[in-house]
């Protein structure tokens, strides 16, 4: 009953030193479960000194150049570009330069590689998203570009809510312009993601766990998978 | 481990559904589905049941499946009891 309570008044919310620990058990166990994957590390922020004076820890979880393959969509595209050509060339006999017609190979245009990197929101004290995305020869992705490789559900809320889904804004590290999903509804879902078994709720599993839980709900708008193991046991024989 | 996998993904698995939060309960909340179908079967049923368009799904464990993963590796890594419990709740607001 005592542990209901405690779920009960728990917000769903993570401080920033919570934060830095729940990411270093998540860095951990993506390391020990997916070895062959490319693992997450941690990137430490250092604050000028004569700025801040706290040794709070700041930084953000990375993981970068990831290629997302999609399922061919160009194909159709592509068929379409060569139709236009078709009416055009068929309304005109005159002989058209194709060069500017025809589309760049396949092969090229269907790389695109993701950076992500998760920060603290000290406003919602939630996780955050941020990320980008390029071509193989570092030109960054429009958000059109993007939005046609996300998964179908995100497009739909991407319908429903333009503004408080995804966004561009700076990287508060950085200082360049990343992609954001918004963390205002975090906490809401979180909380649900750990009442559905409160005899699990403990203040230290769930550090474990939050990062790892966050990115199951999070990685699915984005099409980054987590393997499911990695929320099985946490704090078992296995670490 | 691998022997097994391959008899049991043709085994059906018992999903149990559970509302959370303001969810409406459905009137079958207990199924058998083959354990090679994905799990977006299941987020679409809820999803019709309960006419909803949005909806947080997750299992124990604090995890919410991705609509590809398959029943039987959810029942494997998650199943309590021999039933796959799945968690609904209606509100999944981003921002």
């Amino acid at each position: 009953m005592v542990g209901t309570c405690e779920a009960i008044a728990w917000g769903g919310t993570i401080s920033s030193s919570d934060f830095h620990k729940a990411a270093s058990a998540f860095i951990r166990r993506w390391k020990l479960i997916n070895s062959d994957f490319p693992s997450w590390s941690w990137v430490p922020y250092q604050k000028l000194r004569w700025i801040s004076t706290d040794d709070k820890v700041e930084g953000y979880l990375s993981l970068e150049k990831i290629c997302l393959l999609r399922p061919q969509e160009n194909e159709e595209e592509k068929g379409g570009c060569l139709e236009e050509a078709d009416i055009d060339g068929a309304g005109n006999n005159e002989y058209l330069d194709e060069a500017t017609l025809v589309p760049p190979p396949s092969d090229h245009q269907e790389v695109h590689y993701y950076d992500f990197h998760i920060l603290h929101c000290a406003s919602y004290s939630v996780p955050v998203l941020y990320f980008r995305a390029y071509c193989c020869d570092g030109q960054p992705l429009m958000f059109e570009e993007i939005e046609k490789n996300l998964p179908s559900q995100s497009a739909d809320t991407l319908l429903n809510s333009k503004w408080t889904f995804i966004t561009q804004e700076e990287h508060p590290y950085l200082n360049r312009p990343w992609f954001k999903l918004h963390p205002c509804g975090t906490s809401e879902w979180m909380k649900l993601l750990f009442l559905s078994d409160a005899s699990l709720f403990n203040n230290e599993i769930a550090i474990e766990r939050y990062v790892a839980s966050w990115l199951s709900v999070v990685g699915q708008v984005v099409g980054l998978r987590i393997p499911m193991e990695m929320l099985k046991e946490v704090g078992g024989s296995q670490l | 481990m691998t022997s097994t996998e391959s008899s049991s993904s043709a085994r059906k698995v018992v999903v149990l559904l559970r509302a959370t939060g303001d969810a409406p309960i459905l009137k079958q909340t207990k199924f058998k589905m083959p354990g090679t179908d994905k799990f977006i079967k299941v987020i679409d049923y809820i999803r019709r049941s309960i006419q909803r368009d949005t909806l947080f799904v997750f299992v124990n464990s604090a995890f919410s499946p991705g609509p590809d993963e398959t029943v039987i590796d959810l029942y494997n890594n998650f199943g309590i009891d021999g039933k796959l419990v799945v968690n609904y709740a209606c509100s999944m607001a981003w921002g």
